[in-house]
């Protein structure tokens, strides 16, 4: 017979709340999907252009980072601003044909898009090194990392997590982001954006050159996907194709529901609250194997989600109206 | 007596016979077997109000997207103000100063009023990527300029109080008069309104023909517009235009064009047999 005691033990335990070294790793990748979403937010929460395919801009950031530091022995961060350009002139590619159709194709030219660069990355050997992946760029970041890590000791702190400076760099970098992306949505250039979103002929008809803001929209975002892909190579110290599966993508969408449409505070709230509930979950003390624990927690998350669709839909800080309004 | 004629003359000289700010010629457009413009052809003096009329089906609105680059015509030549604009995109046609709306309202609903009106207004340094990110307070003149402009306009079409309210919230007819507001934000010279009266009470379109006048007589503003309400065609345009079938009928000054037989038989009878019975009536 089970101790009745054991079955009720299964409330959080208080470790989970003090573990630093972990929440420090969750803190990571909440701030990589922030600086994900961001971009995301721009093209749907404000120009009304479905991108589905970000992990994609993510991916080219990550690998252009990591083969020109790795392999062609590039300096890393001379690199950064080569991989922006890259993911950029990736997104004008697939852009400049597609914006042109109406959303939801654009959405799945999009999805295709970013498969198609995993599979070839998967596939291009010679340069990706296939499913083995790119290692040992991470050189030039370890000793910066080295010296913020010095730098918080001396202050006073001396168990620092070993992952704590891109811990900081990450949410300053996310933060630096959504401060920059809220300026500049409410700027008239921003306005023009919205005007998109809402009718994309009416901003014709009033002298807006419709296309050339989607595209800004999409390179932005394009860029915001790179920053994230270097965050996540630097995370993971390695590049895998598998990393780069549409599934990011549809995080980062889950993310833009938590949080709220047109709202990039919500953007921090909704991907911090998705991490900490789906890797918290990790802390659960059921009496299940670990496997089915895994498979409980993405039905957890599902069923926040779809609560938050049925109670509310505008997620934490959308607006209700706009999004009323805006259909 | 000498001063009258003086006026007089100082009156069509103002608005010189002749001078037309935009031509089309021969504008052809088919969508699949349909051939929704044939041939139209027609001119627009410059500080006119020129009415478009035709029975539905007519090619009107088609016509009007043809011209403001929504559609690429299959053949024919649009020129406005000198330029060619046929093969132009629309932001370049409205950029040039022929701004249109539209039949169906396009209202921005999830902005408020105002920005729906600041959008409209032309040469916004700001506007540009470049310009937001290099010199982030550049833009704050104009816009200052632009919102107390945009006051202004809704005010006119008493609007003013709902200026931080959606547009998405304002009524049929509200939003038919911000359309026009938001277009005359654009400063046209040429201004095309796809039905602008329909779903207006009366009171209002009194107050937006008034406005169209005084903006022809006070900035020169050429108008164009469709329209379905013959009291309002007769009475408030200099000429008239008629379309049937994709092609232009009769164009003449109202008296004219009311008792042209081609118009009578278009609205009334359409072709063959039934034709001289309509005239007959």
């Amino acid at each position: 017979m089970t101790d009745p005691t054991q079955i009720f033990q299964l409330a959080l335990t208080f470790e989970a709340f003090t573990d630093i070294q972990f929440w420090t790793s969750v803190g990571i990748i909440a701030g990589i999907f922030v600086i994900f979403a961001t971009g995301l937010q721009l093209n749907v929460g404000f120009t009304g252009i479905q991108n589905f395919g970000q992990v994609g801009f993510m991916a080219i950031g990550a690998y252009t980072m990591a083969i020109l530091t790795a392999e062609s022995g590039w300096n890393f961060w001379l690199s950064l601003p080569v991989a922006i350009a890259a993911a950029i002139a990736f997104g004008l590619i697939i852009g400049l044909p597609s914006l042109r159709l109406r959303a939801d194709y654009f959405a799945i030219v999009t999805i295709a898009a970013a498969e198609a660069i995993r599979i070839v990355a998967l596939n291009a050997r010679d340069l990706t090194n296939g499913p083995q992946g790119v290692f040992g760029f991470a050189d030039s970041w370890n000793s910066v990392s080295d010296s913020i890590e010095e730098f918080i000791v001396d202050l006073g702190w001396t168990d620092v997590p070993s992952q704590f400076p891109l811990f900081l760099v990450t949410w300053g970098l996310a933060i630096g982001l959504m401060f920059a992306f809220s300026r500049m949505t409410r700027t008239p250039w921003g306005r023009v954006l919205r005007a998109v979103r809402e009718d994309e002929d009416a901003a014709r008809a009033l002298g807006k050159n419709a296309f050339s803001y989607k595209l800004q929209s999409l390179a932005l975002a394009a860029t915001t996907g790179a920053i994230a892909g270097f965050l996540f190579a630097l995370n993971l110290k390695f590049v895998v194709p598998d990393e780069f599966q549409p599934l990011v993508t549809f995080t980062g969408y889950a993310v833009l529901i938590l949080g709220g449409l047109a709202n990039y505070w919500g953007v921090a709230l909704g991907s911090i609250v998705l991490w900490s509930v789906l890797e918290g979950l990790r802390f659960l003390e059921l009496p299940l194997s670990e496997t089915k624990i895994a498979a409980l927690r993405f039905m957890i998350l599902g069923f926040v989600l779809i609560g938050l669709m049925a109670f509310r839909p505008q997620g934490f800080f959308g607006n209700r109206k706009e999004m009323v309004l805006g259909d | 007596m000498t001063d009258a004629a003086a006026a007089a003359a100082d009156a069509t000289a103002a608005s010189p016979k002749g001078r037309s700010l935009f031509e089309a010629t021969e504008i052809h457009k088919q969508f699949g077997g349909i051939q929704a413009v044939r041939g139209a052809t027609m001119e627009v003096e410059e500080g006119s109000i020129t009415a478009l009329i035709g029975p539905n089906g007519a090619g009107k609105t088609t016509f009007f997207n043809l011209i403001t680059g929504f559609y690429r015509p299959d053949r024919g030549k649009a020129v406005f103000d000198g330029r060619e604009i046929q093969s132009r995109p629309p932001y370049v046609i409205a950029r040039m100063g022929m701004v249109r709306t539209f039949q169906i309202t396009k209202a921005l609903a999830a902005m408020p009023v105002i920005d729906n009106m600041m959008l409209a207004a032309p040469d916004q340094p700001g506007e540009r990527f470049t310009n937001i990110v290099f010199r982030p307070l550049g833009w704050r003149k104009r816009e200052a300029e632009v919102h107390e402009q945009a006051i202004e306009l809704l005010d006119v079409f008493n609007l003013a109080k709902l200026a931080e309210e959606y547009a998405g919230t304002l009524s049929g007819g509200q939003r038919k008069l911000l359309e026009l507001a938001r277009a005359l934000m654009a400063q046209p010279r040429f201004l095309l309104l796809d039905e602008p009266m329909a779903g207006i009470n009366p009171t209002l379109g009194r107050r937006l023909l008034d406005h169209m006048q005084r903006l022809r007589s006070e900035d020169g503003v050429t108008f164009l517009f469709i329209e379905h309400d013959m009291e309002v065609v007769m009475n408030h345009s200099d000429r008239v235009i008629v379309m049937a079938e994709g092609q232009v009928i009769a164009d003449g000054e109202p008296h004219e064009v009311r008792s042209d037989k081609a118009v009578i038989d278009a609205y009334l009878g359409g072709g063959g047999g039934t034709a001289t019975g309509a005239g007959a009536s």
